[in-house]
């Protein structure tokens, strides 16, 4: 089942990389969703294994998300989506 | 009036924290007061550089003391630490006028003790990979350092109370009497002695004692950066002194050297000023290049108190017997421990290791004697 | 150029307060964070999306038109870092406009000023801390909406919902719509909780409506509701896979749990206005006049980030800041100040929701040693008693003493437990403890991003200190 609703309009997808693993997004949505959407909720170690990244807030608050899109840290939360983004973790 | 101490001393930074501590274990009774928390304002929240390179060469002497006071910390104060390390310092130039008053500063420092050797950019980073191209010179200085400030009230804390010193926090002192009564927010508190180490405030505390003593306010600010991998692993500073990086064990890195926000003694540090934020930060980026990775988390500052000559204010406050006072000691953080140590021997009738600062030089003049 | 006015946040408050002073006459401009105005609850889907209409978006969208219409200069996707101006200033001088540092959605950095400054910040969501709070598949209830409503995603196939307050059913009731299972829904609040809410809820017919049919969603859909219950452990190995509510636990590969929401006071503190503890307003919160105004000239709050009151009310309490920012700043107004009845029914019904969030003292008190409070610093509930017990006293000599709020997050996420934590050790009120002194960056900012190109001789290096 997917985790995305039905009956929401979306625009085309798209493809990302995630680790270099492809994953399906539509532009627009935040990177912080598509990564749950596509079940991978562990965005990296972190400072010790009690505190992994993930996302949490998904308003930009709490810090947890980062990530390297492109090489560059961002918060997942706060990163719209776009075509061929190659995301690392943090 | 329960206890007449034989010592108060008025203000919980690490200078009042350490010439309290050696206080009561040359066997007096003391108190030590602070209007807010101990060490919360300078000692607290400075950036925790321990340097010859920024030192005044007149304090030299005193910093090497110091500085080997830092890191053995625990030894001297019952555990207390303030995980000081040492690791090698240097300053560096990027023009031709920053290399000469390099050149000048190191060689003044040597002159007083500092083993300060110049460099070329090459070497400079040899020793800090970190270091951006374009060094033309370098001060290195292989036994500086660094610690993390802001442990520095709970290090000493212990080590205060094992010692027997009565620590008032949060009773702010309103005035002294002639008979070394303190009005305090808890009641009145007397003691033989008064040691005055208020930092910036010290200019309130000597108006008690009829005293003039202008005390230059700095409102020092420091940025401090998100953990980050390694990027450098030296105490880096620039020739004029206006900076200061270093990074943490914990991979934050520390970005200070004297930039001045807003604030004043009323209100303490009220604002970082934009302007130099930004000057700061760019000038850390500009030395260490990886720095450009970092995410920038929280600014502070910190309220540095300075004499008309930048020199100390420690010793005997002229014409009232026993009352002392310390403080304004440049990089005081730096020279702090061991200043209060030989304050400590003078009030305890010792001849201190290295001379004191003695202020009739600063005073005014007296108004009516309290 | 130097605004009249500046509204920070374009959640309901702010947009209404940036429509209404750009009716007043005014030149305004608002900064939000978000690609587009809206806040959390009224916040909008991402270009392209259509979804289902409901209610709030109707009532974002109203909003979201007025401001459009309203000639305010709206900057939206930008992140303000910066404070200054107002009574930042140094000993003697008068007080400056206000001046906000921001990176545009462009990522180019830019100032502005302005006379006066709005403060529409909201709030962020209060999770207590409990074990296993940190694994991944854990989120926050408005986290929850936000996948929900603004992105169509399910937060997981088979979801436990918990916490408390309204936020709670709503959560619910969106996974259900969308097509997932909701394996049970704990509330920390009792029926009995909810029935003291009644006569307040009974304002809102609308809501009470609102409410039942959530309800009955949950009843169809045979969910397990558990009142008066906590979640007392998420469990898992890489991620989560169960919660544990005492005795019975749930397989589930979300979880979405909120405990309230905390007033955003970060801007205010930096600007040192007066503040005073309100649990049943969420916790820290400016002191206002009755029209908005904080101890500090010119600076005004409004919304959920000067007391949570809840996204109805905030658009009148919005206006009602910008007409008196408008006034203080000399502009004669054509109409008249007038707190609407709705507005007053919007205030009674946001207020017992408030109450059901405020924070409550026994979750805190049952959070077990070892749990991590400051996610960020990794401080565990020992370390902060520990801190207690060797003399801290405040928030801001807890951080000096365990790093606790030092991290990324600011504090933001640890502050208030940490802070009840600190006060129960200490045995004195929560508000002795104080909180922790407001400093820019308001959010952590990328160093490459506000650096700019810059020659070296062109820092403004003082003159050194003597040798």
């Amino acid at each position: 089942m997917s985790l995305r609703i039905a009956n929401v309009a979306r625009p085309a997808p798209v493809t990302i990389t995630v680790e270099g693993v492809p994953v399906m997004a539509h532009p627009g949505e935040s990177l912080a969703a598509v990564l749950i959407a596509a079940g991978h909720w562990r965005f990296g170690e972190g400072e010790d294994s009690t505190r992994p990244r993930t996302a949490f807030c998904m308003m930009g608050v709490c810090q947890q998300c980062l990530l390297r899109v492109d090489g560059r840290l961002v918060q997942a939360c706060l990163t719209p989506i776009v075509a061929g983004q190659a995301v690392t973790p943090a | 009036m329960k206890t007449r101490f034989d010592a108060a001393v008025i203000g919980a930074g690490v200078m009042g924290c350490a010439t309290a501590l050696f206080l009561a274990r040359g066997g007096m009774r003391v108190a030590l007061l602070d209007r807010g928390e101990i060490c919360r304002e300078a000692s607290g929240v400075n950036a925790g550089t321990l340097t010859m390179q920024m030192t005044r060469a007149a304090l030299i002497p005193y910093a090497l003391r110091a500085h080997e006071m830092w890191m053995n910390m625990p030894a001297w104060c019952a555990g207390g630490d303030v995980l000081a390390k040492t690791c090698p310092g240097l300053s560096v130039a990027f023009t031709d006028a920053e290399a000469v008053m390099l050149e000048e500063r190191a060689r003044i420092r040597r002159e007083a003790g500092a083993p300060i050797e110049l460099i070329d950019g090459r070497a400079a980073q040899a020793i800090e990979p970190g270091l951006a191209d374009g060094v033309k010179l370098a001060g290195h200085c292989p036994i500086d350092g660094f610690a993390s400030a802001y442990l520095t009230g709970r290090a000493f804390r212990v080590a205060l109370q094992e010692a027997g010193v009565t620590l008032m926090e949060s009773t702010p002192v309103r005035g002294i009497d002639g008979r070394f009564v303190l009005d305090t927010s808890a009641g009145a508190v007397a003691a033989q002695r008064v040691v005055l180490a208020g930092g910036v405030w010290l200019q309130d505390m000597a108006a008690w004692l009829g005293l003039s003593l202008p005390i230059k306010v700095l409102i020092n600010q420091l940025v401090v950066t998100e953990r980050m991998p390694p990027v450098m692993r030296t105490v880096l500073g620039v020739a004029s002194g206006l900076l200061s990086l270093k990074q943490y064990a914990n991979g934050t890195v520390l970005i200070g050297g004297g930039w001045q926000g807003i604030g004043d003694r009323a209100r303490g540090g009220v604002a970082v000023r934009s302007e130099n934020f930004l000057g700061n930060v760019r000038l850390a980026a500009h030395t260490v290049p990886a720095l450009r990775h970092a995410r920038v988390v929280r600014s502070w500052l910190g309220l540095e108190a300075e004499t008309a000559d930048a020199l100390p204010a420690i010793g005997p406050i002229p014409g009232i017997d026993n009352a002392w006072i310390i403080g304004s000691v440049h990089s005081g953080y730096t020279s702090g421990p061991y200043m209060g140590r030989i304050l400590a021997q003078a009030i305890l009738g010792e001849a201190p290791e290295l001379p004191l600062f003695p202020i009739d030089r600063l005073l005014h003049q007296r108004s009516n004697s309290a | 150029m130097i605004f009249d006015v500046a509204v920070l946040g374009g959640g309901p408050a702010g947009m209404a307060a940036a429509t209404e002073a750009a009716h007043g006459g005014a030149r305004v401009v608002l900064l939000e964070e978000s690609p587009a105005p809206g806040g959390q609850v009224y916040r909008a889907p991402p270009a392209g999306f259509e979804m289902k209409p409901d209610r709030d978006r109707q009532e974002g969208d109203a909003l979201r038109a007025a401001l459009a219409a309203s000639g305010a200069d709206i900057r939206t996707g930008c992140r303000v870092w910066g404070l200054g101006g107002g009574p930042l200033m140094p000993e003697g001088e008068a007080a400056a406009p206000f001046s906000l540092s921001a990176l545009g959605a462009d990522g180019v950095p830019f100032t502005i000023e302005a006379r006066a400054l709005i403060l529409c910040c909201g709030t962020h969501e209060r999770i207590i801390p409990f074990p296993g709070w940190t694994l991944p598949g854990v989120i926050g209830l408005a986290a929850a909406t936000i996948l929900l409503k603004a992105q169509g995603i399910l937060p997981g196939q088979r979801v436990v919902v918990a916490g408390a307050g309204p936020l709670l059913y709503a959560v619910a009731a969106k996974i259900l719509a969308g097509g997932g299972s909701v394996v049970a829904v704990i509330d920390a609040a009792t029926p009995a909780e909810w029935l003291r809410a009644l006569p307040a809820l009974s304002a809102r017919p609308d809501l009470l409506a609102q409410g039942a049919v959530w309800r009955a969603g949950l009843l169809a859909a045979r969910v397990p509701v558990l009142a008066g219950a906590q979640v007392t452990a998420a469990e898992g190995d890489k991620v989560l896979s169960a919660v544990r509510v005492g005795e019975r636990v749930f397989q589930a590969d979300a979880l979405c749990i909120g405990h309230g929401l905390v007033p955003a006071t970060e801007a205010s503190r930096t600007y040192r206005a007066q503040h005073a503890h309100r649990p049943e307003d969420g916790g820290w919160v400016p002191v206002l006049d009755a029209a908005q105004r904080t101890s500090v000239a010119f600076l005004y709050a409004a919304g959920d980030g000067a007391g949570v009151r809840g996204a109805a009310a905030a658009p009148a309490a919005g206006r009602l800041a910008a007409r008196t920012a408008l006034h203080d700043l000399g502009f004669r107004l054509h109409h008249a100040s007038k707190e609407d009845a709705a507005l007053a029914r919007a205030r009674r019904t946001g207020a017992a929701m408030a109450r059901m969030m405020a924070l409550r003292p026994a979750m805190v008190a049952a959070i077990p040693a070892e749990t991590i409070i400051c996610r960020c610093e990794g401080v565990p509930r020992s370390e902060i008693e520990k801190a207690a017990a060797a003399g801290a006293n405040t928030i801001n000599q807890l951080k000096h003493f365990t790093r606790c709020g030092m991290g990324p997050c600011q504090g933001r996420m640890c502050g208030e437990a940490a802070g009840a934590l600190l006060a129960t050790a200490r045995g004195v009120d929560v508000a002795e403890v104080g909180f922790a002194t407001g400093r820019i960056p308001l959010r952590p900012v990328p160093m490459a991003s506000i650096l700019g190109d810059f020659d070296y001789a062109d820092i403004p290096v003082p003159a050194p200190a003597p040798i």
